[in-house]
C-alpha cells in the first residue's frame, strides 16, 4: 500500500469502514487483517486528493455513534425501570471498552487532524481564547461525549434515584450484594465519561450524583442521630456513631469517587457530632473524673473532628490531673517526706501520661495539658509567703538516691529513678533553688565520700545539663573536676613524701577545692590552732603545693576535715572517725582527765559556739562526761574523759551529727538564692534598659519576667525592689514627665 | 611532733614508748585554693579572677567548661586575667589601675 495521497471515493470507503466501526464498538470479532485495512482507510481518507476528507469522516463517525447510542438507550429503556441500573451498566461496560478500541482505530485522524486544530494548554490558560464549542474532539472523547449527551442526560434522574435508593438500603443494613459492582460502575461512569477533560474535578459527577448524594447522606444521618439519641445513653451513642463513621468510610471506598470521601465524612460528623456537640461536651466532666477510658477513647476522635470541639475535653483533663496531683501530695507526712512527695508526683504523671498515650493517641495538646497541670502542682506553695519546697525536696530525693545509704535497690533502678526525677525537674519554676540545694548536697557527698558511684553522679549532672544548659551545671562540673584533680595531687604528694623520706606520722589525704565553684562560705571559718599532731602535715603539704603552683593561696577548711583517732586508754582499742574539731578536743585529754569548756576554748582558739557544739556532740556519744546536760553547757562546765567508754563495735564514726542538714542551713540556702536572684534581676534590668534607654514600668517588668523564666519565676515586688535599688545606685532614673517611666543613665 | 605518734605499725628508729592514750591514724583534709590577689575582681572584664574571664566563658560555653584562664601579676602587684591583660597591652603597655609600665612579675599556675 502506498502512503501517497490519492483520490478516494468517500462513500465507498465509509461503507466498509462503518461495518468495522460497528463491530469494534459492539466488541464484535474483528480480524486483524480487516483492522489493518480499515486503519489504512482512515489514513487515506485523511490525506486524500484533491481535498482531504477528514472532516467528513469525523461528521459521519459522529452521526454513526449518535445513532448507535440512541439505539442502546432504547434497549436500556426497554428492560424496564427495576433493572435500569444493570441494563445501563452492561451497555456502558461494552460501549466504553468499544470506544477505547475505536479511538485506536482512528489513530491517524486523532493525532494528525484533530490534535493539530486544538489549542495548546498554554493558549487556553493564558490567552483570551474561549474554546470553540464546535471544536472537533478526538474519537475517544467524542464517543464519551455522545454517551453523556444521549444516554446519561435522558436517564440521569432515574439513574441517580436508583443509586441513592441502593445506597440507602446499604446503610439500613440490607444491601443488594449482587449490585455492588453495578452501583460502583454506574457511579464511576459519570466520572469516566469526562476523562478527556483537562480539569481535575469531575464536574458531571459532582453535579448529577455527588450533590444529591451528599444531601441524602446529610438527611439520613440527621435522622439517625436524633433516633439514636432517643434510644441510648451517651456511651452507646458514641459507640454507634463511631461504628457509623467507620461503615461510611468503607462504603465510600466501595462506591464513590475518592474526592467524595472527605465530603461525606464531614457530613456525617456535622450531623452526628457537631450538631450535638454541647451534649457530648457536657458529658466530658463525668467521663474524665471517673476516668472512663473506653468512653474517652470513643469521645476523643469524635470531638477532634469538630473545629474547637476538643478544647473542653483538654481543659477537663488538665483540671483533673491538677486535682489528682494535689491530692497525691496532700496526705504525705513523716521522715520520708521527700521520697514520697517526688514518687507520688511521678506516679500521677506516669499514670496520666500513659492514659494520654493509650486513650488520646499521645495527642500533643493533651501532653501540653499534662505539663501545665504538673507545673501547677509542682510549684504550688502551701503558704503564699513561703517559697515552694519542691526544689529542695527534689534535690533531697536525688541526694538519697546518690548516697551510699540507699540500700536494697539495684544500680539500674537508681538510674531509672534519677532519670524519672528529671521529669519533675523540668516542671520546677525555681530551677535556681534546686541548683543551690543540689550543689550543696553534692558538695557534701563528694567531700565526705558518700557518693554511691561517680558514674551515677556524672550521668545525673549530664542530664541536668541537657535539660538546662551549660551555665546551670558549670559549677557542678568544676566540683567534679576538683575531686579528680585532688586524687592526682594526693598521688604526687605521696610520691614526694617518699622521695624526700618525710614521715608525717599519719595517713594524710586532701581535697583541694577551687574557690568560687563550691557552695561553701568562707564566713563560717573560725580561727583554729591546729593540733601539733597535724601541724607537720599542714606545713609539708603547703610547701609542696606552693612549689607546684604559682600565685595560689590555700585556706584550710577544718570544719570539713575528718580523721581516725585511735583510743588506747580503754579495755579495747577503738578507732573512731571524727571531725577535726572533735579530734582536737579529744587530744587535749592526753595530759589531763578534766578540763573546763573555757580551757578547751583557749587551747584551740575556736569560737565559743563552735566549741560548745562539738563538746556537746562528744558528750552525746559518751566519750566525754559532764555533770551538765549537753544542751546547757556553759564555759565553766567541767568535762571529764570517760574512762569506762565501751561500744560493741571497735570502729565507728561520730561525724553524722555534724553533717546533718540543719533547718538554719535550709534557711541559709534560701537566703543565698534570694541574693543571687537580686543580682540576676539587677543585671537583667540594666541590660534591658541599656538597649531600650527609656521604658515604661510594665514593659520593663514583662521583659524581666521573660528573661528570667528559664531559671526562676521572680515576684513582682522583688523586681520593683531591684528597680528601686538601681535608681539609688544611679543606674536608672524616673523620667521627669511620667511617673512610671524609667531612663537609663549612661 | 613526730614523737607524739607511736602507732605500732610505724617504722621508728627510736625505742617504742609506752602506748599513748590517743593516736592519730588518718586525716582527710579539705582546703580551698584561690589566687593570692589583693582584689578578687579583674578590673578589665569585671569578672572574679577565680572564674574564667568573660571571653573564655563565652567561648567555653559550648565546650568543656573552665579552660586554663589563669591570673597574671604585674610588678605593681596588680592582678588580672592573663587573657584580658594580653589584649590590653596590645593597646597600652601600662597597668590599667596604676598606669605604671606593665611588666609581668609572675603567672598563676
Amino acid at each position: 500500500m502506498s502512503l501517497k495521497p490519492r483520490t478516494v471515493d468517500f462513500n465507498q470507503t465509509w461503507d466498509t469502514l462503518q461495518e468495522t466501526v460497528k463491530g469494534v464498538v459492539t466488541l464484535g470479532n474483528v480480524p486483524r487483517a480487516i483492522w489493518n485495512d480499515r486503519f489504512s482507510d482512515v489514513y487515506s481518507l485523511c490525506v486524500s486528493f484533491p481535498e482531504p476528507l477528514a472532516d467528513r469522516l469525523y461528521i459521519e463517525t459522529k452521526a454513526f455513534l449518535e445513532s448507535h447510542v440512541k439505539s442502546l438507550l432504547d434497549v436500556v429503556k426497554s428492560k424496564g425501570e427495576p433493572s435500569l441500573l444493570q441494563a445501563y451498566h452492561s451497555s456502558w461496560v461494552e460501549y466504553s471498552q468499544g470506544i477505547i478500541y475505536l479511538h485506536r482505530l482512528y489513530l491517524y485522524l486523532n493525532t494528525q487532524h484533530i490534535r493539530g486544530q486544538k489549542l495548546s494548554e498554554a493558549e487556553i490558560i493564558y490567552g483570551n481564547v474561549t474554546p470553540n464549542a464546535e471544536e472537533q474532539m478526538e474519537i475517544g472523547e467524542l464517543g464519551l461525549d455522545v454517551w453523556k449527551r444521549m444516554m446519561i442526560e435522558p436517564l440521569r434522574e432515574n439513574l441517580v434515584s436508583h443509586l441513592l435508593e441502593e445506597i440507602h438500603k446499604d446503610r439500613l443494613g440490607n444491601p443488594s450484594h449482587h449490585l455492588i459492582d453495578v452501583i460502583r460502575g454506574v457511579i464511576m461512569s459519570f466520572v469516566n465519561v469526562e476523562e478527556y477533560r483537562k480539569s481535575q474535578s469531575p464536574e458531571l459527577y459532582q453535579q448529577i450524583f455527588e450533590a444529591p448524594f451528599l444531601q441524602a447522606s446529610g438527611e439520613f444521618y440527621k435522622r439517625e442521630a436524633s433516633k439514636l439519641l432517643q434510644e441510648c445513653d451517651v456511651s452507646q451513642y458514641m459507640e454507634k456513631v463511631t461504628q457509623r463513621l467507620e461503615e461510611e468510610r468503607l462504603r465510600s471506598q466501595r462506591f464513590v469517587h475518592t474526592s467524595t470521601h472527605p465530603k461525606v465524612k464531614a457530613k456525617c460528623e456535622q450531623h452526628m457530632v457537631a450538631d450535638h456537640l454541647a451534649l457530648l461536651q457536657s458529658e466530658c466532666h463525668a467521663m474524665v473524673v471517673q476516668e472512663r477510658e473506653r468512653d474517652l477513647a470513643l469521645l476523643y476522635p469524635l470531638l477532634r473532628s469538630v473545629q474547637g470541639g476538643i478544647n473542653v475535653l483538654i481543659s477537663e483533663v488538665m483540671e483533673h490531673i491538677k486535682l489528682k496531683g494535689t491530692e497525691a501530695i496532700a496526705g504525705i507526712r513523716g521522715d520520708n517526706y521527700h521520697v514520697l512527695f517526688i514518687e507520688s508526683l511521678l506516679a500521677v504523671h506516669n499514670k496520666y501520661r500513659s492514659l494520654i498515650q493509650n486513650v488520646f493517641n499521645g495527642d500533643l495538646a493533651f501532653i501540653g495539658a499534662l505539663d501545665k497541670a504538673c507545673t501547677t502542682v509542682v510549684n504550688t506553695r502551701p503558704n503564699p509567703k513561703m517559697a515552694c519546697r519542691s526544689p529542695e525536696l527534689l534535690a533531697k530525693y536525688c541526694d538519697c538516691l546518690l548516697k551510699k545509704s540507699s540500700k536494697g535497690i539495684s544500680d539500674t533502678e537508681i538510674d531509672e529513678k534519677l532519670f524519672q526525677s528529671i521529669t519533675i525537674f523540668k516542671y520546677i519554676d525555681d530551677k535556681d533553688a534546686f541548683q543551690k540545694f543540689y550543689s550543696r548536697m553534692l558538695a557534701k557527698r563528694l567531700i565526705h565520700q558518700q557518693s554511691q558511684s561517680m558514674d551515677a553522679e556524672e550521668a545525673m549532672i549530664d542530664r541536668l545539663k541537657q535539660a538546662c544548659g551549660y551555665e546551670f551545671t558549670n559549677k557542678l562540673h568544676r566540683m567534679f573536676t576538683d575531686i579528680s584533680l585532688s586524687a592526682d595531687l594526693n598521688l604526687k604528694f605521696n610520691a614526694h613524701l617518699k622521695t624526700d623520706t618525710i614521715d608525717l606520722g599519719i595517713n594524710f589525704s586532701i581535697y583541694v577545692l577551687q574557690a568560687g565553684a563550691w557552695p561553701l562560705n568562707l564566713t563560717s571559718l573560725s580561727t583554729f590552732s591546729v593540733p601539733q599532731e597535724l601541724e607537720k602535715s599542714v606545713q609539708t603539704f603547703e610547701n609542696f603545693y606552693h612549689k607546684n603552683f604559682n600565685g595560689r593561696k590555700l585556706t584550710w577548711f577544718h570544719h570539713l576535715c575528718q580523721g581516725d583517732l585511735k583510743l588506747g586508754y580503754l579495755k579495747k582499742p577503738y578507732i573512731i572517725t571524727m571531725q577535726t574539731f572533735q579530734m582536737a578536743i579529744m587530744l587535749l585529754f592526753e595530759d589531763t582527765d578534766t578540763m573546763t569548756c573555757s580551757e578547751v576554748e583557749q587551747a584551740l582558739k575556736l569560737s565559743q559556739d563552735v566549741i560548745l557544739k562539738h563538746i556537746a556532740s562528744l558528750i552525746d556519744c559518751k566519750l566525754l562526761l559532764s555533770d551538765i546536760s549537753s544542751e546547757n553547757l556553759t564555759p565553766e562546765s567541767i568535762l571529764k574523759l570517760n574512762m569506762d567508754y565501751s561500744n560493741k563495735r571497735t570502729k565507728l564514726r561520730i561525724t553524722a551529727a555534724m553533717v546533718r542538714d540543719s533547718p538554719q542551713e535550709v534557711e541559709h540556702t534560701m537566703n543565698a538564692i534570694n541574693e543571687d536572684r537580686k543580682l540576676y534581676l539587677q543585671a537583667a534590668i540594666v541590660r534591658i534598659m541599656k538597649s531600650r534607654r527609656v521604658l515604661r514600668h510594665n514593659a520593663l517588668i514583662q521583659e524581666v519576667l521573660g528573661q528570667s523564666r528559664v531559671t526562676f519565676a521572680p515576684s513582682i515586688s522583688m523586681i520593683k525592689k531591684c528597680i528601686e535599688s538601681l535608681i539609688d545606685k544611679q543606674y536608672l532614673e524616673r523620667t521627669p514627665n511620667s511617673p512610671d517611666e524609667y531612663m537609663y543613665i549612661a | 611532733m613526730a614523737d607524739e605518734d607511736n602507732s605500732s605499725d610505724r617504722v621508728d628508729n627510736e625505742t617504742p614508748k609506752p602506748e599513748k592514750m590517743f593516736t592519730l591514724k588518718k586525716w582527710n583534709a579539705v582546703a580551698m585554693w584561690s589566687w593570692d590577689v589583693e582584689c578578687d575582681t579583674c578590673a578589665i572584664c569585671r569578672v572574679q579572677v577565680m572564674d574564667a574571664c568573660l571571653r573564655c566563658q563565652a567561648e567555653s560555653k559550648a565546650g568543656s567548661g573552665r579552660q586554663d584562664c589563669v591570673v597574671v601579676w604585674g610588678e605593681c602587684n596588680h592582678s588580672f586575667h592573663y587573657c584580658c591583660m594580653s589584649l590590653w597591652v596590645k593597646q597600652n603597655n601600662r597597668c590599667p589601675l596604676c598606669q605604671q609600665e606593665w611588666s609581668i612579675q609572675r603567672m598563676g599556675k
